[in-house]
């Protein structure tokens, strides 16, 4: 092995679709141990240019791909690539769910001599067990993925990458791996990534947070419309405005796009939620008015918007809409929903919308019963609905007869926020509203927020994303121990970043 | 994917001023494809009509190999007329599988019913009218109980129906004594029997049931929550649909369907024996599959389960016309069922389920 070459790559990778060209001609590099960042926006090419890597499609005439100074044989045979130490975490992780973390570790990796003797399962358990201590992670490997956290399963599925490289080798490409995680468990996450490099493995990593790719990363590959826009770009030199610069080719519009902050007069108010093991809040909101909900992972604040909703059910308290008073332990949904009380959940492909069904059949079913009638459903309404949306919200491709599943991420997000807008809530609850969408999509779906609440509707907004809550809230309260400990008046990001890490021993943001 | 394009639209719909969300008032000027309605254009169309372009040719084939035969009148009716059983049964399959669940046990229902009545009637002197709302009681309280069973205790509902079925066929087999059991009305007879068209009334019964469920999933609010519970029960249940009712209901209807399926099958055929009921759980099934490819990919709809039938109908005709034996049935009902399952989950993938 040549201890000086490239670990990592690339010439000319181009890639068609029919007529559209998805990646023209990228080339980069990636050096052993460094840890590198590919950002773009939805539809730039990052998830093609990682496909075209694990050979998932065949890139056009001309590419070159180079591992350790071996030339690889294009296009990418799965096998070959992993034998070169080449391993990928995708965004599902795909793990499985009831098998133990070292069995999830070893999978693949049997003896093939031994395939019909009884596994040695101490022997896995000890190779699993080094595996997760390089990466620094508490996990009992013998506990079904099941029932770890998210961030625990993040980390399993990575420490099986790092199973197939040899000490100090390899490459691991990682696909948006804190997508399902909090700011926190992403913080412990870049920690487990830094340790993999320093031994010496390569980190390529797809993400969308600019943030978060500055603290995570050595240097970032910039891709706008299939080319490279900038690379290697040292993450030391770059300011997340100056990244942002990048990514969208203009200024990053980072002005408030709040609205002036309403009248306080309560108009949905929350008495005695219990929330977690003891704690207890106490929220009002005025009309107009966008009040956040953050803290630190695991200190209750994730479980307010499907509290507050009926989604959960609550232990004690109750809501007031208006005129209108609700126990919260007695609430379901409908009876909710009936007052104008409207959950966008974070899960949108899970909670949020039907996947297989199409865009304006997700737009309208929960407005069946109020403008159709029972022996008919009727057609218009629907029709303009969809167009409404699809349309203010720039949902693309502009088709509402396309399946929700075949959308991109910020796209599948706008029809989730104009399914439940286009119903003018009186009390709109939101978490993590611009998880996993990109730059444009933000924007949109943070300006539909502000135009809601311009309607005359109380927002709640729970995010970790302190850039979001800085941009549209009134108001932002820190929750610690299910209790509200702090309420910010239109704070910039850093004054939410020092409230809710107030008194935690060194946990910036950059960890 | 047309990226560059995609990034100058976003662009745009950012810089234009946004308005907020009124309900939809003013519409028409947005440049949105609602011109390409479902049937969008000739490969659209062409994906939802491959199987009834496949059962066309499976038919012209069959033509082309057996005229003499095949293109007699009294073949293409026998494909229509004697369907009546498993376009019921297709239908309460339909009721439960659109909404995510799964009833095993509905051919054994329409077994039970189909003995019921000719029982009720023949050996206890039963008025007819009262013996079939009573028939149909039977299928109302199977269905509740595996609703009951499968809904609110919480067992899979494919294990539930799959012990129910057969606890209802055995006893079928027992209330029959195992016999074929006869002796219903003419009146009831004539009510399947009566020829239209050329065609006996329980094909027509047949299509209206069809037709009905087909309006009902496509065009009433009740259809559309049936259809998301089918797709996404959390979904469902976040968007206020009442999740368990809908499921509840759906084996009611299903048995209840399968128990009027039952009735009629005895009526026109004067008697019945349970044990042959068995017979049609299969292509029903497969029917119903076979149908998610149809009209309306990767959903199950009840025209393309109709559609379904008459295809196997077709197949098994055309087979045994060819000369083979009884055997052929059970190979192509099968086949077909495998080969039907795995399009209408190609289809679903290809929509990105």
């Amino acid at each position: 092995m040549n201890a000086d070459a490239d670990r990592l790559r690339i010439e000319h990778f181009s890639k068609r679709f029919g007529s559209t060209l998805v990646l023209d001609d990228v080339s980069m590099r990636i050096e052993p141990g460094e840890i590198r960042a590919l950002v773009g926006q939805n539809g730039s090419g990052k998830s093609t240019l990682i496909k075209l890597l694990a050979g998932y499609h065949t890139p056009e005439r001309g590419g070159r791909l180079g591992i350790d100074g071996q030339e690889v044989t294009l296009p990418v045979r799965p096998d070959r690539i992993r034998d070169l130490g080449v391993t990928f975490v995708h965004q599902d992780l795909g793990l499985v769910d009831h098998l133990s973390a070292s069995e999830n570790i070893n999978v693949g990796w049997e003896d093939p001599s031994r395939i019909l003797r009884r596994l040695d399962r101490r022997q896995e358990e000890r190779v699993a067990r080094r595996a997760l201590d390089v990466l620094g992670a508490d996990i009992d490997p013998t506990v079904p993925v099941v029932h770890l956290s998210a961030e625990a399963r993040t980390t399993v599925a990575i420490a099986r990458a790092l199973r197939a490289q040899s000490e100090g080798a390899g490459l691991i490409v990682l696909d948006e791996p804190t997508r399902a995680l909090t700011h926190d468990s992403a913080q412990s996450l870049y920690a487990i990534l830094r340790r993999a490099a320093d031994s010496g493995t390569s980190i390529m990593v797809v993400a969308h947070s600019l943030a978060e790719v500055l603290a995570i990363s050595d240097r970032v590959t910039v891709l706008r419309d299939g080319r490279v826009v900038g690379d290697g770009l040292m993450t030391g030199e770059l300011s997340e405005q100056g990244l942002a610069r990048h990514v969208l080719g203009r200024d990053l519009d980072e002005t408030a796009i709040a609205s002036e902050r309403p009248a306080q007069s309560a108009h949905v108010t929350v008495h005695g939620l219990a929330v977690g093991a003891s704690g207890r809040m106490d929220i009002s909101i005025s009309q107009g008015e966008v009040v956040g909900v953050t803290g630190r992972q695991g200190s209750g604040w994730e479980a307010v918007p499907y509290l507050v909703t009926g989604a959960l059910p609550a232990r004690t308290g109750v809501l007031e809409v208006g005129p209108n008073r609700i126990d919260l332990h007695r609430a379901n949904v409908r009876s909710l929903l009936r007052l104008g009380v409207v959950l966008v959940p974070e899960r949108r492909d899970v909670h949020g919308l039907a996947t297989g069904l199409s865009v304006a059949e997700n737009i309208s079913l929960p407005r069946l019963s109020a403008r159709g009638r029972p022996w008919f459903s009727g057609l218009k309404w629907q029709r303009d609905e969809a167009a409404d949306v699809v349309t203010r919200l720039g949902v693309r491709p502009p088709d509402p007869a396309m399946p929700v599943g075949q959308l991109s991420g910020g796209n599948q997000q706008k029809v989730l926020f104009g399914k439940w807008m286009l119903g003018e809530p009186a009390f709109l609850v939101l978490h993590e509203p611009t998880q996993g969408v990109d730059l444009a999509a933000r924007r949109d779906l943070l300006g539909a927020v502000v135009a809601a609440a311009g309607d005359g509707t109380s927002v709640l907004m729970a995010s970790s994303d302190v850039n979001d809550l800085s941009a549209v809230c009134h108001r932002v309260l820190v929750v610690r121990d299910g209790t509200v400990v702090d309420e910010l008046v239109q704070p910039d990001p850093d004054e939410i970043v020092d409230a809710v890490f107030e008194g935690m021993p060194q946990m910036g943001r950059t960890a | 994917m047309s990226t560059t394009e995609n990034r100058v639209d976003a662009e745009a719909a950012a810089a234009t001023p946004r308005r907020s969300f009124n309900g939809g008032a003013d519409v028409a000027t947005f440049a949105v494809r609602h011109h390409k309605g479902p049937w969008r254009s000739a490969e659209d169309v062409s994906h939802r009509l491959a199987v009834v372009g496949l059962w066309i040719l499976m038919f012209f084939f069959f033509a082309a190999i057996e005229p003499s035969k095949m293109l007699q009148t009294s073949a293409i009716k026998s494909i229509f007329d004697s369907q009546e059983p498993l376009v019921f049964l297709s239908m309460a399959a339909l009721a439960t599988l659109s909404v995510g669940e799964f009833d095993l046990s509905v051919a054994s229902v329409l077994g039970l019913c189909a003995v019921a009545l000719p029982i009720l009637v023949d050996s206890h002197g039963m008025n007819v009218v009262l013996a079939i709302f009573i028939t149909l009681g039977i299928g109302v309280a199977a269905g509740a109980f595996n609703a009951f069973v499968t809904v609110v205790v919480g067992v899979d509902g494919f294990i539930v129906t799959l012990g129910s079925g057969t606890m209802l066929l055995g006893i079928a087999s027992w209330i029959s004594g195992d016999e074929t059991v006869s002796g219903l009305p003419n009146g009831l007879t004539n009510a399947a029997n009566t020829q239209l068209l050329g065609l006996p009334l329980t094909f027509f019964y047949g299509v209206v049931i069809a037709l009905i469920f087909a309006y009902i999933s496509s065009f009433t609010p009740l259809g559309r929550r049936m259809t998301f519970v089918g797709a996404n029960r959390e979904v469902a249940r976040l968007a206020g649909v009442r999740v368990a009712r809908i499921r509840f209901c759906s084996y009611i209807v299903g048995s209840t369907i399968a128990a009027l399926g039952g009735i009629l099958l005895v009526a026109s055929l004067g008697g019945f024996q349970s044990s042959s009921a068995t017979i049609y759980l299969l292509p029903a099934i497969s029917a119903v599959f076979l149908g998610t490819a149809v009209i309306q990919p990767g959903r199950f709809n009840a025209i393309g389960g109709l559609i379904g039938v008459y295809f196997l109908a077709t197949g098994i005709l055309g087979l045994q016309l060819l000369g083979l034996g009884g055997w052929i049935q059970n190979v192509f009902y099968g086949a077909a069922l495998v080969v039907a399952v795995a399009v209408s989950t190609l289809v679903r993938r290809r929509r990105g389920r």
